[in-house]
């Protein structure tokens, strides 16, 4: 009789401990993953109609089909980018931002998922190193122009002094009367 | 000047040449996962064949192998029977959990009917749960520890080798 007490609680704890390990009750009907786990709550205005249609069509341009080649989601046909635009779609409706939106399919997908890249890191070299390329071509241009304007002068170049007749073109003289003259 | 030209074209040629050989190192679909580290995005879906609900949150407290892929895809065909077999070796250890999309019940049952079933699929039919997992091409297969965190992923059929050493890191960590 008094190892009841300590039965008990033994019981007690080993029932402690299974209830710790239950795992998580299963939603009753099937739940996807909400962006509100990525990005959090919507901070823009629920858009609906033909706004919504233009908008979907705007953010889908700025978003790469995973399963294409370079094509954006808002121009494949593919089922991965009808699945993507449509989910750009439903958020728009919901109400979250472009930046949340793509803030979203990036935390999934990486930087690679968007057609833009972001101006941060080695990406600051696709941004800047056409502007450096231009810039140096223009100066480059710019340079061997100044550079052919400030030269001499060539002056024409003198007839050529014919001091020995060609047969051929004293003939030629001849023949065309010149030479009678 | 004409030094100055070639000296230029070179520069340009090794740099583009030097990028080229960089680049042709890697695999372009091998682009490494931005939820590694990151607690799985929780989902629950239904289930092929019983219709019950199955939720990635209910498998705390042993490493999970998450396996996507459809029965359109070649290379999950060739995979599908080292994923059997290693449920059927570790099920008391680790949770299999295979989620199809882009697909239809009726041909994922005659798949599993055909080559075998050892673990749970889950059918995402609008393709949410994939992308969410930011699923490029199946097949593609996510490792997640005890706690839930995405330790590993691997694109394309998986081997029983690359198994069993991305579920060393699901173990461990």
């Amino acid at each position: 009789m008094t190892r009841h007490p300590i039965v008990i609680v033994a019981l007690l704890l080993v029932a402690l401990t299974a209830a710790a390990q239950t795992p998580a009750p299963v939603p009753a009907s099937p739940q996807v993953p909400d962006a509100a786990q990525f990005v959090g709550p919507p901070k823009g205005v629920p858009l609906t109609g033909d706004a919504l249609r233009e908008r979907t069509d705007q953010v889908a341009a700025l978003l790469r089909c995973p399963v294409c080649q370079g094509l954006a989601v808002a121009d494949s046909k593919a089922e991965m980018a009808v699945n993507m635009k449509h989910q750009v779609n439903e958020l728009l409706a919901r109400g979250y931002t472009e930046d949340q939106i793509l803030g979203y399919f990036e935390l999934s997908y990486g930087q690679f998922v968007l057609l833009r890249p972001k101006f941060e890191g080695v990406n600051r070299l696709v941004w800047l190193l056409p502007i450096v390329a231009m810039v140096l071509g223009v100066a480059v241009v710019v340079f061997k122009m100044r550079k052919l304007g400030r030269g001499p002068v060539a002056e024409p170049a003198a007839a050529p002094v014919e001091t020995v007749e060609d047969p051929y073109l004293a003939r030629v003289r001849d023949l065309v009367g010149e030479g009678k003259k | 000047m004409n030094r100055t030209v070639l000296a230029i074209g070179l520069f340009i040629i090794v740099a583009i040449v030097g990028m080229l050989f960089l680049a042709l190192g890697k695999d372009p679909q091998a682009i490494e996962s931005p939820l590694i580290g990151r607690v799985a995005p929780s989902f629950a879906l239904r289930e092929v064949g019983t219709g019950t609900t199955i939720g990635v949150e209910q498998f705390r407290g042993k490493p999970v192998v998450l396996n996507f892929w459809a029965t359109w895809c070649g290379p999950c065909w060739e995979e599908h029977p080292v994923l059997v077999s290693s449920a059927r070796r570790m099920g008391s250890q680790v949770q299999f959990v295979g989620v199809v999309f882009q697909d239809t019940e009726d041909k994922i049952q005659r798949f599993l009917n055909d080559r075998g079933s050892a673990y749970p699929t889950l059918v995402d039919d609008a393709g949410k749960t994939a992308i969410a997992y930011g699923v490029g091409g199946v097949p593609e297969t996510f490792f997640l520890n005890a706690s839930g965190t995405i330790v590993a992923k691997h694109s394309g059929p998986i081997s029983s080798d690359l198994l069993q050493a991305n579920l060393m890191k699901a173990m461990q960590q």
